[in-house]
């Protein structure tokens, strides 16, 4: 398990700033880059350690390590003790690259030569495990590749025809985690809010409610995750109009105002939610903040995790999402 | 309306911004308006809230413990929902206390010993009284056996007592009840969504660190019981955590300062804060629920009052209720 002390330990480090006395929660400012170097070092040995006790290492095929989800996502799997499988693919025809991942060279594949690395793959690789973060036109090619080889696998990329994506997995008789959401934690969150609203309808009836998001300034579209969690507050009875979410798009007022820190200026999402009552006496504040990728890639691996697990035990059930995965409880 | 809270509350920022005092923004609030806006607002809620009032039927309910600031509390929202007082309410003491005004209504206020002849008298003109209770610990069960004796519904407010002995008198004798410690039923909402979370996603959150802070008038020794629980069930998700590092914040000064608490509600409050995040610091989730005075628990209490109410009338099987109960039968009013 991976230690817990972590950021505690990082908290008794000296805060740069003296000005922030009044700071109550004795939160870490962001670890310098020595201490998270250090600390990267120790959790990797910790987890290495922890995954040959455990023999939870099956072999896993990123599709996609040329992007930046896809290096994230096979980076974690080194961290969590997977087997990396060294091949994955590019959709340049004669891409003739390799691409080093936490000391492994990973030999990169153009389309002509999908069929015959995956057949091979499956063959050194029986229990292997994919998973996809390629682009939205290839969605739909790629998950008819993995049903016709029968390789278990995890969708991570968003778009594509989603009703043929289900439809292709069904006839097929694939294990697969598909979800466009791979924050764990988040979708979690934004469950709980739809049992809330579920079980409790109208329960903030005449609540006002407040608010405001930030992503990255390349991002012209609202927040499909706030108008989710928007949507339950409305069932429980707060006053909200769509129009009025606050999209914060500048990235200087991201720095100073919402408290983004610079190195995840061009890939966060910041969330805020303030429910008033109509009297002003009481206030409700939920929060969800997400810098950069780190959260998608481990949330990946869980899906991974549990997607093995199924197989291993011959599962009934094939096409599962991020709910089934967060029912099976922690995956390390 | 901006929320009088917003303007005060405190700057959670996870990367350790400069503290911004109320008068400036924090993080994600906005400007307070002026007093003058502020009356306006409450004018206005209490208009509306009298409208919504007159489409329940107004059915009279009985305050006993009108004479503290619970009851009283209670009592002027029965009132401006609507419903009808009954000028009739207990004191603790065995003498008759006179007469109190709450709204534009007189109460009597009786003894203690004669709690039984006036209650049943007060049956006989109001058959289908209810009462609420907010009186003190040490008269819960008396209390108790005395409404289940005279077949009275009641919605039991008053914390403390024997809880046990509480729920086998209600069980044994038949009589329609709503008891919960936690009357704030936004509150109790709150905490079911977290209970749920952790049953149905257990160790989601493993290894996330966890900070809770909470503040309440500096006469609350002990620490938040609903602190407690919310930890509990980050527990369940995974969190490794100590009860004994919530941090209780009871000096007034730093209430003012650090928490934002609003001077006006220094003698009684419950703020708390809790943030999750992930280990490498990535990921934050914040949650808060403060709360100034009494008006929450009051507008929760006539809340299960009506459910209460509406239970009598349909004679419904079951007759021991709490806040999630009347949580699920949706918006009251």
């Amino acid at each position: 398990m991976l230690s817990l002390t972590l950021s505690g330990n990082c908290s008794l480090l000296p805060r740069p700033n003296n000005r922030r006395c009044a700071l109550f929660f004795a939160r870490t400012k962001r670890t310098t880059l020595v201490t998270s170097a250090l600390t990267r070092e120790t959790v990797a040995i910790s987890q290495d350690a922890m995954a040959d006790s455990r023999s939870l290492s099956f072999p896993i095929l990123v599709n996609g390590v040329t992007g930046k989800m896809g290096k994230a996502v096979a980076e974690a799997a080194v961290s969590a003790g997977l087997q990396l499988v060294p091949v994955s693919f590019s959709s340049l025809d004669k891409p003739a690259r390799t691409l080093e991942i936490s000391n492994i060279e990973i030999s990169v594949h153009g389309p002509s030569e999908r069929e015959e690395i995956l057949s091979s793959v499956t063959e050194k690789y029986p229990d292997v495990v994919l998973v996809d973060y390629t682009v939205p036109n290839a969605v739909n090619a790629n998950a008819e590749l993995y049903c016709k080889f029968g390789v278990p696998f995890v969708m991570g990329t968003t778009g594509g025809d989603r009703p043929l994506l289900y439809k292709t997995v069904q006839d097929s008789n694939v294990y697969s985690v598909i979800s466009p959401q791979m924050g764990k934690q988040v979708v979690a969150f934004l469950a709980a809010m739809e049992i809330m609203a579920e079980q409790f309808p109208g329960a903030f009836s005449g609540y006002k409610l407040e608010v405001m998001e930030s992503h990255q300034a390349t991002k012209l579209d609202t927040s499909g995750t706030a108008k989710a969690v928007i949507a339950c507050f409305q069932k429980l009875g707060a006053i909200f109009d769509m129009n009025e979410i606050e999209m914060i798009r500048d990235p200087k007022e991201q720095i100073k105002m919402v408290g983004v820190p610079e190195e995840y200026l061009s890939g966060h999402a910041y969330h805020v939610y303030n429910l008033t009552s109509p009297d002003e006496t009481v206030s409700f504040e939920f929060q969800h903040n997400v810098g950069g990728r780190s959260i998608y890639a481990e949330g990946s691996i869980d899906a991974a995790i549990f997607l093995h697990k199924k197989v291993q035990s011959k599962a009934e059930k094939k096409i599962y999402d991020m709910i089934d995965v967060l029912r099976e409880g922690n995956m390390r | 309306m901006i929320s009088l809270l917003q303007q005060h509350s405190i700057v959670a920022s996870r990367h350790a911004q400069a503290y911004t005092r109320p008068e400036k923004p924090c993080m994600y609030r906005t400007r307070r308006r002026g007093a003058v806006a502020r009356a306006v607002v409450t004018e206005n809620i209490e208009k509306s809230s009298k409208i919504i009032g007159s489409s329940t039927a107004p059915f009279p309910i009985l305050v006993n413990g009108c004479t503290g600031k619970m009851g009283r509390s209670v009592a002027e929202s029965i009132i401006s929902s609507g419903l009808t007082l009954v000028p009739v309410s207990f004191s603790g003491k065995e003498k008759p206390g006179g007469n109190i005004t709450i709204g534009d209504v007189d109460v009597t206020i009786h003894g203690s010993k004669e709690r039984e002849t006036v209650l049943s008298s007060v049956i006989n003109q109001f058959p289908d009284v209810m009462v609420v209770d907010y009186m003190v610990p040490d008269a819960v069960n008396a209390n108790a056996e005395l409404y289940c004796k005279l077949g009275l519904p009641f919605v039991m407010g008053t914390t403390g007592g024997d809880r046990e002995l509480l729920y086998k008198t209600v069980k044994s004798s038949d009589v329609y009840a709503v008891i919960s410690p936690q009357m704030g039923k936004q509150v109790v909402a709150f905490l079911a969504a977290m209970d749920i979370m952790a049953k149905q996603f257990p160790g989601a959150f493993s290894g996330y660190h966890l900070e809770v802070l909470e503040s309440h008038q500096a006469s609350k020794l002990d620490a938040s019981g609903t602190a407690k629980s919310v930890v509990s069930s980050f527990q369940k998700l995974g969190v490794s955590y100590d009860m004994r590092r919530i941090r209780k914040i009871r000096d007034t000064t730093k209430q003012l300062q650090m928490v934002g608490v609003p001077e006006e509600y220094l003698g009684s409050h419950a703020f708390h804060f809790y943030c999750l995040t992930s280990p490498d610091d990535s990921v934050s989730f914040e949650f808060q629920h403060n709360v100034c005075g009494h008006k929450m628990y009051a507008e929760g209490t006539v809340d299960a009052a009506i459910f209460l109410y509406k239970k009598v009338q349909q004679k419904a099987n079951k007759r021991l209720y709490d806040m999630i109960d009347v949580l699920r039968e949706g918006n009251m009013r």
